[in-house]
């Protein structure tokens, strides 16, 4: 029997209401337009709640939620323990005059926890601590210019956008230095050319970026390029908001085996409570205090204490590695059912942020054919971002994902029979 | 979205976009064929740093082609400064060939202009006129995204934003009025009239009043999106990209 294929009217009535009072009625990543929602009427636009691995949306559809709020879920939503753990911390106290020594203990948890960290900073999104990574770099080193890599994602404020971005001046952006991805020849040229200029190299701990296949660092990459920074006095960053203990616990600079001078984490750092965070080597520790810098909410405890326990849970289950087989699970039968009807489907990227292309077809219309199927039977994937894995997915729900997958398959295919 | 005009962008906009603006004008307009009758000339712009094309009419039509070698009037700019001032008219075109063709030129080629710039911009009363509203949608639908190719190709921002275009057509369309396309190689934009059956991208604006305001600034693309009145689809980078190169336009044609 066939599924249902979901409808959103309420989803659209509430869009409706939304665009009369905000900018383009969802904004960002979670909008349709940042969200390539290929064709409108495939996506829900507003959700009502979530549970585990599902979303349900307006309409009051449930969905087998890939995206997981775009990283943040990754222990399941709602997650009981984290949950528990940010209601005690409520009711003592969240955003007061003093901050509450949990924030200590996190910190000291971080250190602990990750490879590369001598301190933590905390602030609320990866955009507030990939700021501060680059601030404090050009503080450190009294350098102006930032190498980064094409494809890159290190957030909104000025420096991470482009010159022919909404808003942006030239001045915002005369320091960068955009780079190829895993192009070793590029990295020697640009520390050649910008002799003792460089004050930071900011990268994503393997290339996430969209529309075409996710890149692993290839061999070697990493160790030259961390040698290429020790040598030049250049502050290494590493931009783990994304992949962020999805690879590692220790932070995805140690899965590929080296260490970050900065590591920046926000999305699955407590399981969807608000707060992002800065770890770093003790050199720069004097730097960070130096800076002006801090927010309203940036010390709020119960975001400490969600994370916490979502730290203590991630390493009781040995979350990266449980997220891994999940993903590899999923990503073999995707490709195998794929195979079946005749489609190239490319899984690429590390398992637990899988990314999704169907290369039969260069445009990526059959891709977006697919996806779209995938979406109106109740599995939320998006067609042009990497995807997510939580630990509460279970065997059943791949089942019912491959399921749908089938399904989409076969209809894309018969369209184009 | 450094707000700089470059004068050799503008130019290049003013050659292939507004005076191309003619072409589009002849194909849609009856009064411009009407105007033109059987009689036939050739108008080249030879300007010195920048774009060198000729309009050719003929059989009612007009036909834009680059040099301007086979022009029966040549009209030399020695700057593209020059060759704006005269689109804006602030300064006298002197033709260095065609002497005798020269009634073409104060006759006809200007009833056309006066009447191109009747259809880029229109008062309110006569957007009221449904085939005037389909028939300047449709022509200046032509010259925004003539537009966008020569700001792609010249303008610094333009050339950023194409730089990350991969190869491929980008069909652009008003559903059930116009279509042209954008064909992408080596990070340069040719306009093309007849879209190609093998697209890499889509940006489709649902009917005429999307698109008139769109073109307003009455309505964001963005938003637009959400409202399914811009369908897109493909290989979005290049959409995305398009639609930053977009929203350079205004800042030349406005």
């Amino acid at each position: 029997m066939a599924r249902e294929v979901y409808t959103y009217p309420k989803s659209r009535e509430l869009f409706n209401r939304a665009e009369k009072v905000i900018p383009s009625g969802v904004y960002g990543h979670l909008g349709p337009a940042e969200g390539c929602f290929i064709p409108i009427e495939a996506y829900p636009l507003f959700g009502d709640r979530a549970k585990g691995s599902y979303i349900w949306d307006a309409d009051g559809h449930r969905f087998i939620d890939y995206m997981c709020a775009y990283g943040p879920n990754i222990l399941g939503y709602n997650d009981p323990d984290v949950d528990e753990a940010a209601r005690k911390q409520r009711e003592k106290g969240d955003c007061m005059t003093s901050p509450s020594p949990v924030m200590i203990d996190f910190a000291e948890l971080l250190v602990d926890t990750v490879a590369s960290a001598d301190w933590a900073f905390f602030a609320k999104n990866g955009n507030d601590v990939t700021t501060l990574a680059v601030m404090a770099a050009r503080a450190y080193t009294h350098r102006k210019k930032i190498v980064f890599f094409k494809g890159y994602y290190h957030g909104i404020s000025a420096w991470t956008q482009k010159i022919d971005y909404a808003g942006i001046i030239e001045e915002d952006v005369v320091n960068n230095l955009y780079l190829d991805w895993n192009d070793p020849d590029a990295l020697d040229r640009v520390f050649d050319e910008n002799k003792d200029e460089i004050a930071a190299v900011i990268a994503q701990p393997y290339m996430h970026g969209n529309f075409k296949d996710n890149e692993l660092p290839a061999e070697g990459f990493w160790k030259k390029l961390r040698k290429l920074c020790t040598d030049n006095s250049t502050v290494l960053v590493v931009d783990d908001v994304r992949a962020g203990f999805r690879l590692d616990i220790a932070g995805s600079d140690h899965y590929f085996g080296f260490e970050a001078d900065l590591i920046c984490f926000c999305k699955a750092l407590a399981n969807g409570y608000n707060v992002s965070a800065l770890c770093g080597k003790d050199f720069l520790k004097n730097t960070i205090s130096s800076m002006s810098y801090t927010g309203s909410y940036w010390l709020s405890a119960v975001p400490f204490a969600a994370g916490i326990a979502c730290i203590e849970k991630m390493k009781r289950l040995d979350c990266p590695r449980i997220l891994i087989e999940k993903g590899e699970k999923l990503r073999r039968e995707l490709i195998k059912k794929a195979t079946d009807y005749g489609f190239d489907l490319h899984v690429s990227g590390i398992p637990s942020l899988f990314y999704l292309r169907i290369a039969n077809d260069e445009s990526l219309m059959l891709h977006q054919e697919w996806i779209a199927e995938c979406v109106r039977r109740g599995i939320f994937f998006t067609n042009h971002h990497n995807h997510f894995v939580n630990a509460s997915l279970t065997d059943e729900d791949i089942a019912e994902t491959v399921a749908v997958a089938e399904e989409a398959f076969a209809i894309v295919q018969a369209r184009h029979a | 979205m450094a707000a700089n005009i470059d004068q050799k962008t503008l130019a290049y906009i003013n050659m292939y976009g507004v005076l191309g603006g003619l072409v589009a004008l002849c194909d849609t307009v009856p009064e411009a064929r009407k105007i033109l009758g059987r009689s036939g000339c050739s108008v080249g712009f030879a300007v010195r740093g920048g774009p060198q094309a000729t309009l050719t009419f003929v059989g009612g039509r007009c036909i834009l082609k680059e040099g301007t070698e086979d022009a029966a009037i040549r009209i030399p700019f020695s700057s593209p400064e020059k060759f704006n001032g005269m689109i804006d008219g602030t300064v006298k075109p002197i033709p260095s060939k065609g002497f005798t063709k020269i009634s073409f030129l104060l006759g006809k080629f200007q009833k056309l202009t006066d009447l191109l710039e009747t259809y880029l911009r229109p008062t309110e009363e006569q957007l009221e006129d449904e085939t005037f509203l389909r028939q300047s949608t449709t022509i200046m639908f032509r010259v925004i995204v003539s537009a966008v190719a020569q700001i792609a190709n010249h303008d610094k921002v333009g050339q950023f934003s194409a730089s990350n275009i991969v190869d491929g057509a980008i069909r652009m369309e008003i559903a059930g009025l116009a279509k042209a396309a954008l064909i992408a190689k080596d990070h340069e934009l040719t306009y093309s009239q007849k879209v190609p059956k093998n697209i890499m991208s889509y940006m489709q604006f649902a009917d005429v009043k999307t698109a008139r305001d769109l073109f307003d600034g009455k309505i964001n693309s963005v938003a637009a999106v959400g409202d399914g009145l811009v369908r897109i689809g493909g290989m979005i980078s290049q959409i995305d990209n398009v639609n930053r190169i977009l929203s350079r336009v205004e800042l030349y044609l406005r």
